[in-house]
């Protein structure tokens, strides 16, 4: 492999593994809180792709029950981005009022949690097949009279990067500086790693968990929202069902970098991007394996993840 | 009845191969463990079938012969089998959520692997699987006989030493250790009896299906098979039977309510196009309402009770 080939691989493993470090952020904040999985998260990033799309002014197709459709106003990519990252928001509260809640009220068994929310998740996933019918949708291009590629190398050893890409990155790295600075410089951030740290003493020590855990779907929705929309800009909104497959691999990032770590889950993102995108040619319809395999691995390796401690099972 | 049977011959032989699927769930879950990776060792099982009938037995023309399934399905579930406890040695240290990953990863790779191989038919699978009966309805012989052996096992597992072992671990592996039953042993057995039984049904689906590809035995199996053992119950095989019967009939019992007349146009629509929200709600609230499933123990005792001594 020649050095300008293998920068170009390491840049596009970069910016697919920056989604990935953003989508499994949503998972791995829910469960540093609450220490369950939530499954619904690949059915939000479904949700806020097609309602971006909406957003956008597009058509629905012909088959679901808003077959021939239009939003009235024809939003800016950007603002679509952001309105679509916010009804993805909003669906995280709905998944935790109705698969999360009553279960925590009960203070019942986590793998219980993982079926309610899988629950719901069929749900979701079935509401926009049957809202938006199963016909794959692309978004107008936003990035029109701009060049489709990007040379990062010199004229005669070029390295080329998709311009999409680079905006899936940026983006990917907005929302981490955003996420980074409400964790670390805010009070909110304070208390959310109060209560991730120990939900029972926080609340004792005054802190309103109930509301934070709400904000934590929030938070966790959004990025959902925004993965969603930035994976349909790139490669089209493939159907209903697009997002599980993509959920599943967010799974693999998050025991990566161990679960519940927000560090861990940014470095998980990345190496599985960069691992993806150095499986050779010739081995290229076994990608989609290499996720799952680092997960099988990592799991029997290293249970913890790449950067976390060892958990001692307390009797 | 005739048209009856007629009409749901097919429905019928899925239902009784859902609920000897649900039990291959139910299994591990005895002992605890959260394991989703029988539609694996399902779809193994269904490409054993596949590849045995249309490229390595060469029957005579008509139909296919019966016994040649049973050699089948006893080959895919020595297969299987093995796989499970090459599978199940190291993936049973893990304990909750992290053994239900590690075996939603093993059937993501299986299907990788299934969609990529030459001997699998990749994408396009395996078509024109023979037929060992003439009508579907037949395939009964097959599928009845396979969830009674697979019930009886179960229901009288509950009852011996190694059924008793399973469910001290359940409630506590810990103590259950310190009492000298050995967590790695009846785990990986009880993994191992899944994926056995899991494989044979895989076999006998090949042929009833017809053809065999990568979309089968995926993740959307796993999920079916927890709604099943979940809302069904999971403390007493009788849960998962009874839950895999019923939730593979539902979506065609929407469909037949959708039918009838009267209702308004929008609900029936509904119904008939939006089954699979239904069924996912069901899921969520029969966990969140009936965290055992809708068959317990305690019930089957006080159903008991009430036939033996009527009034009381």
């Amino acid at each position: 492999m020649t050095g300008t080939l293998l920068l170009q691989q390491v840049l596009n493993g970069l910016a697919i593994g920056s989604v990935y470090a953003i989508f499994a952020l949503g998972y791995t904040l829910i469960f540093s809180v609450l220490r369950i999985i939530n499954f619904t998260h690949g059915a939000i990033f479904t949700l806020g792709a097609y309602a971006a799309y909406a957003l956008t002014g597009s058509q629905f197709g012909i088959n679901g029950l808003l077959a021939g459709a239009t939003f009235p106003i024809r939003l800016p990519f950007v603002v679509a981005l952001i309105g679509g990252s916010i009804v993805a928001a909003v669906c995280g509260v709905v998944v935790e009022r109705l698969a999360f809640r009553p279960l925590r009220a009960r203070g019942a068994d986590p793998l219980l949690s993982l079926v309610s929310s899988l629950g719901v998740a069929v749900a979701l996933v079935n509401i926009a097949q049957y809202l938006f019918g199963a016909e794959p949708y692309s978004y107008p291009d936003p990035l029109a009279g701009y060049p489709s590629a990007i040379n990062f190398g010199s004229a005669n050893q070029p390295i080329l990067v998709r311009t999409v890409q680079v905006v899936i990155f940026v983006v990917s790295m907005v929302m981490l500086a955003l996420l980074t600075y409400l964790m670390n410089r805010t009070r909110t951030g304070k208390a959310l790693r109060a209560v991730a740290e120990d939900l029972t003493t926080s609340s004792l020590l005054g802190i309103d968990t109930d509301r934070l855990i709400l904000l934590t779907f929030v938070i966790s929705g959004f990025l959902g929202g925004v993965t969603g929309t930035l994976i349909g800009l790139s490669v089209g909104i493939a159907g209903p069902y697009f997002g599980i497959a993509f959920g599943l691999k967010g799974l693999a990032v998050i025991v990566l970098g161990g679960l519940g770590d927000i560090p861990g889950a940014v470095v998980g993102g990345l190496v599985i991007g960069l691992a993806e995108s150095f499986v050779p040619a010739h081995y290229i319809a076994y990608r989609e394996a290499v996720p799952f395999a680092l997960l099988f691995v990592v799991l029997l390796v290293r249970p913890q993840g790449l950067l976390g401690r060892a958990q001692v099972q307390k009797v | 009845m005739a048209t009856f049977l007629a009409t749901y011959d097919f429905l019928i032989v899925s239902m009784v191969l859902a609920a000897v699927l649900a039990l291959t769930l139910y299994l591990p879950l005895m002992a605890g463990q959260l394991s989703v990776a029988s539609p694996g060792f399902y779809a193994l099982g269904g490409y054993v079938a596949a590849i045995l009938s249309t490229k390595v037995f060469h029957p005579p023309a008509g139909l296919y012969p019966v016994s040649l399934v049973l050699v089948e399905m006893a080959v895919a579930a020595v297969l299987s089998g093995i796989l499970g406890i090459a599978v199940g040695l190291p993936a049973l240290r893990l304990r909750g959520i992290f053994l239900a990953l590690a075996t939603i990863a093993f059937v993501q790779i299986l299907g990788v692997v299934a969609l990529n191989l030459d001997v699998t038919g990749g994408a396009i699978g395996i078509f024109g699987i023979p037929q060992p009966f003439s009508s579907q309805m037949q395939y009964m012989w097959l599928a009845l006989p396979l969830l009674l052996v697979s019930m009886v096992f179960v229901a009288r597992l509950e009852r011996t030493r190694t059924g008793r072992a399973l469910i001290a671990l359940r409630e506590d592996e810990v103590a259950a250790a310190a009492m000298g039953v050995s967590p790695t042993y009846y785990k990986v057995l009880a993994f191992t009896a899944s994926a056995v039984l899991a494989g044979a049904v895989g076999a006998v689906s090949a042929h009833f299906i017809n053809t065999w590809n990568s979309r089968q035995g995926t993740f959307d199996t796993s999920v079916n098979l927890m709604a099943f053992v979940l809302v069904g119950g999971s403390r007493t095989f009788v849960g998962p039977v009874l839950g895999g019967l019923v939730l593979t009939a539902l979506p065609e019992a929407l469909r037949g309510i959708a039918g009838v007349g009267g209702l308004p146009p929008w609900f029936a629509a509904f119904l008939r196009d939006g089954r699979l929200i239904i069924f996912g709600l069901l899921i969520a609230i029969g966990t969140v309402f009936f965290p055992q499933g809708l068959i317990t123990p305690d019930l089957l005792r006080r159903l008991g009770r009430g036939r033996r001594t009527p009034g009381a």
